[in-house]
């Protein structure tokens, strides 16, 4: 990576000086002093987030949150940002990412049975995560090498093609390994570090804040995803990818090789589903086959367009308010006026998928910067301030 | 006798198959060729022509679903099956004009991305109020009376005369459709618009009204074929999803914009996936999508499609 880091700023840096002007590299060197800060927020968030949420008196009894959706949370806020990284930054709508991510689920729980059965040992949750993001990564740089011979709604529409092969494949062809409709369910997950049981609390202070050990795990990957997630979009590397958002072919007339920039940003974003498939596959100990099928990749779609596209934290903030109608508003049996018994709406969980829905649609009309952006317009309106660039959330 | 019996039945299937396919793309096909838009709620207006058709041939039980809950416990006109070929294009047509007066047209001067997410969007609110009006449990839709059960076919033998009934209705609408965009004054100023919208407007024509019908037939068609594909399938809130994928993949396989392209496209499609069923069924799926890929890598405009047309 770091080659061709280089090697996109030695292109990018000579034409520069001619065509674009200096304003990009010199936001390059303020975004990377602001970088210990979006790390540190982001694990302090991390840190904390599941005691408010599952745990804390009074806000958890609000919110009826519960440790197991704090932990899918984060793992579909990486999915998210991976996601976004192409939607939101480059500018591709993939219909398709549902391949990576049920496959590398499927290829972390196959390698899991397998190690367990043939080569004698449980797969920590380390080395699960490397296999299904490998097994992602070449995947995505297949379908990417193949999908991004098309613009427009031509990639939209192949991504989905080949994401349905993947499902139907698993479905019936090789339902001898996946298990076919039933899904996958001998997954086998080793201890952590070969030490630690997923499920244990851990130890004092962080055993309340954190809860387990699966917890821990899967925060730091989110804080390990988020910093190289910034660090990518706020390279010369990662401004390339909006410059192609922007006019591609300007971008192209520059003298950069816009193929294989998108080539590299379909595969990036396939490495963070990976990563992310892998984890749900561990929190799970399931796959179902469901995690292929297209509806999974346009749910992905819904939570990176609905929390903002194009910024670093706003398809996260999307996928926690996509699993919360999911999982928390669904179950809610009546609404009713805070704080007394008048129903207001029988059955309400019913809706939620309706409410999120027209919610969808709302943002994609009125607001296409989505939720976070709404954020962003209220902070600028209070301070006065354009903080747009700091995120990198211009669109 | 008995493979070309085989051979045939296959075939048979396969147009069959092919004509739900072509009623969805030709209609898909024409809106995406002449107003440029995207339209992911297709799936959506089968699913409203597969409901209402089903409510106006028939009167079902409900067994779930709010309307139960609300006491309509049986639901439906039972006016038969040809009351129902004639209400739901029409009322499908309505529908059609006003999802292009209030959703596609704000959204015809926006990316392309855009259009398939606020029509993704609709797709999943459409689906959702049915599944919150009927229940998400699948209803049966009885074949009409006069055409339920086989017929005796010469060489074939008993083949499904529901079966031919949707191939005949699909080759006379997709026939009326063609002649109206060929041979019409109408079709011509359609036809002007997908090569120049621009220059038809300069030219002192208004454009927009004939837009808004061809919406409307797009929409119909795909009305029709939730009607007549209703017998054949289930009838659930989710069968739009599920229809839509290869519907999109017919029409970027035919050429968009191209009605025969997209009856081609359809009969392509049919063909494999029936071939399939009969000679490997667990990759009848698997082909479809395999053709479709293939033909966009190799022939990226679609088989009849001209490059100035496509997006």
């Amino acid at each position: 990576m770091s080659d061709e880091t280089q090697d996109a700023t030695a292109q990018g840096a000579a034409p520069s000086e001619g065509v674009a002007e200096k304003e990009g590299f010199a936001g390059y060197e303020l975004d990377t002093a602001r970088e210990p800060v979006v790390v540190g927020a982001t694990a302090l968030f991390v840190l904390v987030f599941p005691y408010v949420f599952a745990r804390m008196p009074v806000v958890s009894g609000i919110l009826q949150g519960y440790q197991g959706l704090a932990t899918l949370m984060l793992i579909w806020g990486i999915f998210a940002l991976g996601f976004d990284l192409l939607l939101g930054y480059t500018g591709l709508l993939s219909f398709g990412h549902a391949a990576f991510w049920g496959g590398s689920a499927y290829a972390a729980g196959v390698f899991s049975q397998f190690a367990a059965e043939s080569l004698g040992f449980e797969a920590g949750p380390v080395i699960i995560v490397v296999v299904g993001t490998l097994f992602a990564v070449l995947l995505a740089w297949g379908l990417g090498f193949l999908s991004l011979r098309r613009g427009g709604i031509y990639f939209s529409i192949l991504t989905l093609a080949f994401a349905q092969m993947m499902f139907y494949l698993s479905s019936a062809p090789l339902s001898g390994i996946t298990g076919g409709e039933n899904g996958f369910t001998a997954v086998t997950v080793g201890h952590l570090f070969g030490v630690f049981e997923l499920e244990s609390e851990l130890p004092s202070v962080l055993g309340t804040l954190m809860g387990t050990w699966l917890y821990a795990f899967v925060g730091l990957m989110t804080v390990v995803s988020v910093a190289v997630a910034y660090r990518i979009l706020n390279s010369p590397y990662g401004m390339v990818f909006r410059a192609i958002r922007e006019n591609e072919q300007r971008t192209e007339f520059v003298g950069l090789n816009v193929w294989r920039y998108k080539l590299m940003s379909f595969v990036i974003s396939g490495a963070f589903a990976g990563v992310a498939g892998s984890l749900f596959t561990i929190h799970g100990n399931y796959v179902p086959l469901q995690s292929l099928y297209w509806t999974e990749s346009g749910e992905i779609v819904i939570m990176a367009v609905l929390g903002g596209a194009g910024s670093l934290f706003g398809p996260m903030l999307g996928a926690g308010i996509y699993l919360y109608f999911e999982n928390i508003v669904s179950g809610v049996r009546d609404l009713t006026v805070p704080f007394t018994d008048i129903v207001l709406l029988q059955g309400f969980g019913e809706y939620w998928h309706l409410l999120l829905g027209v919610l969808f649609v709302l943002v994609v009309w009125f607001f296409p910067r989505g939720i976070w952006g709404l954020f962003q317009d209220l902070r600028n309106r209070v301070t006065g301030g354009d903080s747009a660039a700091e995120t990198g959330g211009e669109r | 006798m008995s493979l070309l019996a085989d051979v045939l039945t296959v075939l048979l299937n396969g147009l069959q198959q092919g004509a739900i396919f072509a009623l969805l793309a030709v209609g898909l096909s024409i809106i995406l060729g002449t107003l440029k838009f995207v339209n992911f709620a297709h799936g959506a207006l089968y699913v409203v022509g597969t409901y209402t058709g089903l409510l106006v041939a028939h009167e079902i039980a409900l067994t779930s679903g709010k309307l139960q809950s609300w006491g309509f416990t049986s639901l439906g006109l039972d006016l038969g099956f040809f009351a129902a070929l004639v209400v739901v294009p029409l009322f499908v047509f309505v529908v059609g004009l006003g999802m292009e007066r209030f959703v596609a047209r704000p959204f015809y001067d926006r990316p392309d991305t855009d259009q398939i997410l606020v029509t993704f969007g609709l797709a999943i609110v459409v689906q959702e109020l049915f599944r919150i009006l009927f229940g998400s449990n699948s209803l049966p839709f009885d074949q009409p009376a006069w055409a339920a059960g086989p017929i005796a076919l010469p060489v074939v033998g008993n083949f499904s005369q529901w079966r031919l009934y949707v191939i005949a209705i699909t080759a006379v609408l997709v026939l009326v459709v063609y002649a109206l965009v060929e041979y019409t004054d109408f079709g011509l100023v359609v036809r002007a618009g997908t090569r120049d919208a621009e220059m038809v407007r300069l030219l002192g024509i208004k454009i927009t009204r004939p837009y808004i019908v061809v919406f409307g037939i797009g929409a119909a068609l795909a009305g029709v074929a939730g009607v007549v594909g209703g017998p054949l399938n289930v009838v659930n809130p989710t069968v739009g999803t599920d229809i839509l994928v290869p519907a999109f993949l017919t029409v970027v396989i035919g050429g968009v914009g191209s009605i025969v392209g997209a009856v081609i496209g359809g009969v392509i499609f049919g063909l494999t996936t029936a071939t399939l069923v009969a000679v490997a069924p667990a990759w009848s799926q698997i082909g479809l999508y395999a053709i479709a890929a293939v033909i966009l890598l190799t022939r990226p405009q679609g088989i009849l499609g001209n490059e100035e047309v496509a997006p």
